[in-house]
């Protein structure tokens, strides 16, 4: 795990319950439901350097560029509930950017679903 | 969204992988996914009958539920994200969060346990999220009969039910490519 091991930080977010949520003010729900598992996030380019707590930092760190919230879940080493929280938290702030594809709403149309079947046959 | 003109941000289809212990779920995963296979967990606490704040939270039951999942860049602006999720009914409220917005499913049958399969059958039936039955034949054992198969879980007749190999990429796309289809014959008929 090279971006942003947990480990690095001195403090792991694993399956420890208290742990984890204990950073989120113990909160289990996030103020906010934009994030699905698919969810798209990027860090804001950041105007000024703005001091954050290490676990935001984390997460800021991995999804410098545009990651899923499953992948950045997977490599921050948060638990998903944790992990939204918090990504909630940074929205509200402005330090992160959030794309939710059209295609959780409703069903891709038959060229894109054709386009999709050519491209995994030619994987 | 605008990344200030940084990397492009892809528009994303989430295929859920449904199947018991053991029937090859995380194998199915890794053998189309272009990383390894990601992990990560769901924390199953008192939010989930209704409670807001985690006081006294060590008398409640818990559950971590490991999630394994899979990336395949299909091009700048497409990617697909393969999700192996538990097929016992204990753990529905998993596929109630990745059925939301799913193009589709795999139900990934062991033959020696059927029956595993049944509960997440049904979910995916109650939801209308479209699937295909994948029989892992795994230690080669092409003994089996898809439509054996079909009668013994009882799938509807639109249903593709199809044997794989959850070991070989050819193979799993082959599965991915009969669910994508069956949904492309969705879209076609309106349904």
């Amino acid at each position: 795990m090279s971006a942003g091991s947990s480990e690095e930080e001195g403090w792991s977010a694993e399956s420890s319950l208290i742990r984890p949520y204990s950073l989120t003010g113990g909160r289990t729900r996030p103020s906010r439901s934009d994030f699905s598992m698919t969810s798209q996030v990027v860090a804001a380019p950041s105007v000024d350097a703005q001091e954050v707590d290490p676990e935001l930092e984390l997460i800021l760190s991995v999804c410098a560029r545009p990651v899923s919230v499953a992948e950045l879940a997977s490599r921050s080493g948060f638990p998903l509930g944790v992990l939204r929280v918090l990504l909630a938290d940074l929205l509200d702030r402005g330090q992160v950017m959030v794309h939710t594809s059209g295609w959780e709403r409703q069903r891709p149309d038959a060229q894109t679903l054709r386009m999709v079947l050519e491209r995994i046959r030619e994987l | 969204m605008d990344p200030a003109g940084q990397s492009p941000v892809p528009d994303t289809l989430k295929i859920v992988v449904a199947g018991g212990f053991g029937a090859g779920k995380t194998t199915l995963v890794s053998a189309l996914s272009e990383v390894e296979s990601l992990h990560t967990e769901e924390v199953m606490t008192s939010e989930s009958v209704g409670v807001d704040d985690l006081g006294g939270v060590e008398g409640k039951s818990t559950t971590t539920v490991a999630l394994d999942f899979g990336r395949v860049t299909l091009d700048a602006s497409t990617v697909v994200y393969l999700f192996g999720t538990p097929g016992q009914r204990r753990f529905a409220f998993m596929w109630e969060e990745l059925a939301q917005g799913a193009l589709g499913a795999v139900v990934l049958a062991d033959t020696r346990r059927l029956a595993d399969s049944f509960d997440v059958i049904d979910f995916f039936e109650s939801r209308g999220v479209p699937f295909v039955v994948a029989v892992n034949c795994f230690d080669g054992q092409r003994t089996h009969r898809a439509e054996d198969v079909r009668v013994a879980l009882d799938v509807a007749e639109g249903v593709p039910v199809l044997l794989c190999d959850a070991r070989e990429r050819e193979s799993v796309k082959e599965v991915v490519v009969e669910l994508v289809s069956l949904v492309l014959r969705l879209e076609l008929s309106g349904a």
